[in-house]
């Protein structure tokens, strides 16, 4: 089974990857995402740290599943001195194309520790049957 | 013997994959009165997290519990262990260094020392 995913901004990434120091952690594709599989479903996990549940929106059309949101800035102290500052991502969206049909009544999400899981169970049409001999 | 379907790969499961050791990307950023740590920490637990202060030192690390009952089609995450150590010099006040864990970010509080907080001088 193959799954596509979209890099959006290509481009702009190529930019930035050129203009910031080789050190930099900070991931170039964002959110980083996971796609797992088994009979029923297929889970997408990603990797949102310290974003909150309300700034984030998921949508599922032509078998699509398109994640995006917002990081808000944390509180900061007006007299702070800003020594390192990796987390740069504020904006993001994400597209991944889920290779079989959904039930898309029963898409749920859920977001724990930073982590986005995106359950997209099969349609009956894509579910691993047996076929009993006659 | 020639294969009647050539084999293909199509999922791995976590536990054929290497597990990788991230550096969590991190803001630092100094008040008047404390040193304040934020570390992207998503995925982990506030129990997995393990924080030392050695001396100079402090080292936060944590590891990861993968799902391991679904097959893995595209990865980007994978299996990982965090770890990242930074410098401390004088003048932090150890016993009063404190953390917290919220939406996958660990914040920790290094409060300075009395003798290492800024002090205006009054000019007589």
């Amino acid at each position: 089974m193959m799954v596509r995913v979209a890099y959006p901004n290509i481009f702009d990434e190529l930019i930035e990857e050129f203009f910031t120091p080789a050190l930099d952690v900070t991931p170039t594709v964002y959110p980083a995402i996971d796609i797992l599989e088994n009979d029923a479903a297929t889970v997408v996990v990603a990797e949102v740290p310290g974003v909150k549940k309300e700034d984030v929106s998921l949508k599922y059309e032509n078998n699509v599943l398109t994640i995006s949101g917002e990081r808000k800035p944390y509180e900061i102290p007006q007299d702070a001195r800003i020594l390192l500052n990796e987390m740069r991502v504020r904006k993001f969206t994400r597209s991944i194309e889920i290779p079989h049909d959904v039930d898309a009544e029963k898409i749920t999400a859920e977001m724990n520790n930073g982590v986005l899981r995106v359950t997209l169970p099969k349609a009956e049409v894509a579910r691993t049957r047996t076929i009993e001999i006659k | 013997m020639t294969a009647l379907v050539p084999y293909t790969p199509t999922a791995l499961t976590r536990y054929e994959m290497n597990e990788r050791v991230v550096p969590p990307v991190t803001d630092i950023y100094e008040t008047a009165d404390s040193f304040v740590v934020k570390l992207d920490l998503p995925g982990a637990t506030k129990e997995s997290i393990k924080l030392q202060v050695e001396p100079r030192k402090l080292v936060v690390q944590s590891s990861i519990t993968a799902d391991e009952s679904m097959n893995l089609l595209y990865s980007e995450i994978g299996r990982k262990r965090y770890y990242r150590e930074f410098n401390i010099g004088d003048g932090i006040n150890v016993e009063g260094i404190h953390a917290s864990f919220e939406d996958g970010v660990l914040t920790i509080t290094l409060p300075k020392t009395d003798e290492m907080k800024a002090r205006e001088i009054k000019i007589q």
